[in-house]
């Protein structure tokens, strides 16, 4: 296609984008204003196409897939550059039990101030408080399918990378500029991880990962009815339906997909009774759950901290799906516009991006890999840190390319109808 | 002499209270149920005004309460897990009222000190007591195997109805003996005197004078406990998280926990309480008819 041609056909999405804000309410100056302010159809071309077809995320932003990346609308300047850190009380929001004590009291150390961490029980929560100012905090961990929606409601600041050279020294190349956040304008990753199958290798006699269809367990387990289980979430739930059917569009809106993955969730009630937690994390390695999903982490906090005694570790077993076949995705830091230390912040960033710190974080608590060069499932294995048979619980680089299924934003429309049929699979009904 | 404001004025602590710590709180949750969801963040959007009230959501979520459709399940489960719960917690709690009240002598206090003790600890600190005990090399499988009883006992956490009902049962007992024991107590001894004076059996003394007359704490226990049960999310997920155990709670917590839909669960709050005033106007009828025929 000539270049003529390209700007034509963009100049008609433009017009696309300006026809949908005007059926909103907003007059076509103030709409071409809109698009201008945010730099959307300046810098943003995926964008305006996804949004001229339909696919708006949160505010119309575009909603990014490992295959379709987008560049976020800058909310703001970043801090200047070689600004001192600031003083006083730090304070990092985060998941409970998802950060070791001790890179917090390093880091307060380094940098002579106080650090708290204030804690959200999930995603939603976290971004509800963020966006009510319920909390004052400087430094938050995201995950990247709620990125849309927290730069759409421009409660982050764009990051400086000035300060945070790490990024580049020891990430994965692959999350420099990742699909979610080209040029990284928000973000540094914090953990990677996989959905996989969790089990108990001493209870479950079919050999998984040798299976036609290892997502096909569940729907073979009737002798295990009572000891199975699947993660509390609607997108991995439904999720593991829909790898059960062969369906890798996890990001689907199609009703008829979501439709069929709930009468195949309902089928487990009658077939193994699962249990619907996120406990899997201590119950395998406790004999309470002997077939659970699973995320990476879980496999290994099993095997290192609630092993017990007398029980190998062996008995704990991990099956990954081949790349492009299963879920992955990864979590990330980001500064709140409300952040008072936003020099702090990126220091922050940068000190969890250090190598030793990321592998401490990581194998002295959270059992969580972060995704830095040095660590590879070769170089654990050889230094005793995981047990060989756990090395599908560690990814590659290469595991987060563009065919990686991951779950990403969808429309308000999409959600509803997940969280629905989730609903009615979790009633029992 | 009195100034004859300073009865009304007595009141004015619990009115406000009630306003502020109910009405006010109710009244947020049937503006949520009736209001918006914020686009981007999906908050609930509360409409305060009743005039713009939005009735859609309420009407379709009714309609799924009806046999066959997307609540009925839940509903009918959660209904009969609690008839089974409040039921049982009666027979139990029953004879253990009526000792502590007419046979305890020296040791009533210290029985009733014992059955507020579990108040001490914590509901989930008590519930996380028993997923340890029934767990599957819990001691209740670990009994059950030493002694002969069974040999392969179940997964009692593994989503049994069972364990559900005994852990609503546990859960929530103490509530339901402790307006027994007050009712008990406060039957006129004489009363009972004076029917066996005049020819009944102890049997008869029971049916005929103590249990009619204790009519009052049986309901006023049983309503003490049924509306939290309705409530509860917490207890079924703890000892079961299955889908098959689920109750109404569940399906209330899950929307008011994250997504797009908060409304949706302020919206089954209220269906739940128009629900449990008609059972709590039933008490209030019964009480009123009870003080009635006293009189």
């Amino acid at each position: 296609m000539s270049e003529e041609n390209n700007d034509n056909g963009q100049n008609k999405t433009l017009d696309g984008v300006v026809d949908r804000l005007e059926k909103h309410g907003m007059s076509r100056r103030q709409a071409l204003k809109a698009i201008i302010a945010s730099g959307l159809g300046v810098t943003v071309s995926p964008l305006v196409s996804r949004v001229a077809w339909g696919a708006e995320g949160p505010g119309g932003l575009p909603l990014a897939r490992p295959g379709e990346p987008v560049t976020l609308p800058m909310n703001g300047s970043p801090i200047a550059d070689g600004l001192k850190p600031e003083s006083g009380t730090f304070t990092v929001f985060n998941y409970a039990d998802y950060l070791y004590k001790s890179i917090l009291d390093d880091f307060g150390a380094k940098y002579d101030v106080d650090v708290q961490l204030t804690t959200f029980a999930n995603m939603d929560q976290c971004v509800t408080k963020l966006a009510n100012n319920d909390v004052e905090v400087d430094v938050t961990e995201i995950t990247p399918d709620r990125l849309t929606q927290v730069t759409a409601g421009k409660l982050l600041q764009p990051i400086n990378h000035s300060y945070i050279p790490n990024l580049e020294k020891n990430v994965w190349p692959e999350l420099h500029s990742p699909f979610y956040d080209r040029e990284s304008r928000y973000t540094v990753p914090y953990a990677v991880y996989t959905t996989g199958i969790g089990y108990r290798g001493d209870k479950i006699s079919e050999d998984i990962p040798n299976m036609d269809n290892p997502w096909s367990i569940y729907w073979n387990a009737q002798e295990y009815a009572g000891y199975t289980g699947v993660l509390n979430s609607p997108r991995e739930s439904i999720g593991l339906a829909m790898l059960y059917r062969g369906k890798t569009n996890l990001n689907t809106e199609n009703p008829d997909d979501i439709d069929q993955a709930l009468e195949d969730l309902k089928a487990l009630v009658d077939i193994c009774n699962p249990q619907v937690n996120l406990t899997q994390y201590q119950t395998l390695a406790q004999g309470k759950s002997w077939l659970h999903q699973s995320w990476s982490g879980d496999p290994l906090m099993n095997v290192w901290w609630y092993l017990p005694e007398g029980q190998t570790a062996d008995s704990i077993q991990y099956w990954k799906a081949p790349r492009g076949m299963g879920p992955i995705q990864n979590d990330c830091w980001a500064v709140p516009q409300m952040s008072q230390k936003p020099v702090l912040a990126h220091l922050w960033m940068n000190h969890i991006l250090d190598s030793k710190n990321a592998l401490s974080n990581f194998v002295n608590f959270t059992g969580y890999q972060p995704p830095i060069n040095s660590v590879t499932p070769q170089k654990l294995i050889d230094d005793g840190t995981i047990p060989k048979h756990l090395s599908s619980c560690i990814s590659e680089p290469e595991d987060l390319g563009p065919d990686s299924l991951q779950y990403m934003t969808l429309t308000s429309e999409g959600q509803r109808m997940w969280q629905d049929a989730y609903a009615r699979f979790v009633s029992g009904a | 002499m009195y100034p004859r404001w300073l009865w009304k004025a007595l009141a004015f602590p619990g009115v406000l209270w009630l306003v502020l710590l109910f009405v006010l709180p109710f009244y947020a949750v049937i503006a949520v149920a009736f209001g918006t969801v914020d686009p981007i963040f999906q908050n609930p959007v509360p409409i305060w005004n009743p005039f713009n009230w939005n009735f859609d959501n309420t009407r379709e979520i009714l309609a799924q309460f009806l046999p066959g459709r997307r609540y009925w399940t839940v509903f009918v489960r959660t209904t009969t897990y609690i008839a089974f719960a409040v039921s049982i917690s009666l027979l139990i709690a029953y004879p253990v009222a009526y000792y502590i009240s007419r046979h305890a002598r020296r040791t009533k206090v210290l029985l009733l000190v014992l059955l507020v003790l579990p108040f001490w600890v914590s509901y989930l600190m008590r519930m996380l007591a028993w997923v340890g005990l029934l767990a599957p090399d819990g001691f209740i499988n670990s009994f059950l195997i030493w002694s002969g009883i069974d040999e392969s006992p179940p997964n009692w956490l593994g989503g049994h109805d069972g364990t559900v009902i005994y852990a609503l049962i546990y859960g929530y007992i103490p509530y339901m003996v402790l307006p027994l024991v007050a009712a008990l107590d406060r039957i006129d001894k004489s009363l009972i005197e004076a029917a066996r004076d005049l020819g009944m059996t102890a049997r008869q003394t029971f049916f005929r004078v103590t249990l009619p007359m204790s009519k009052m704490g049986i309901l006023g226990g049983c309503v003490i406990i049924t509306l939290p049960m309705f409530g509860d999310y917490y207890t079924p997920n703890l000892v079961s998280s299955s889908p098959s155990t689920s109750m109404l709670g569940n399906q209330i917590y899950l929307y008011f926990h994250g997504g797009p839909q908060p409304d949706v669960g302020a919206t089954l709050t209220v269906v739940l309480a128009i629900f449990l005033s008609i059972l709590m106007a039933y008490y209030l009828y019964s009480v009123a008819k009870a003080q009635k025929d006293l009189q």
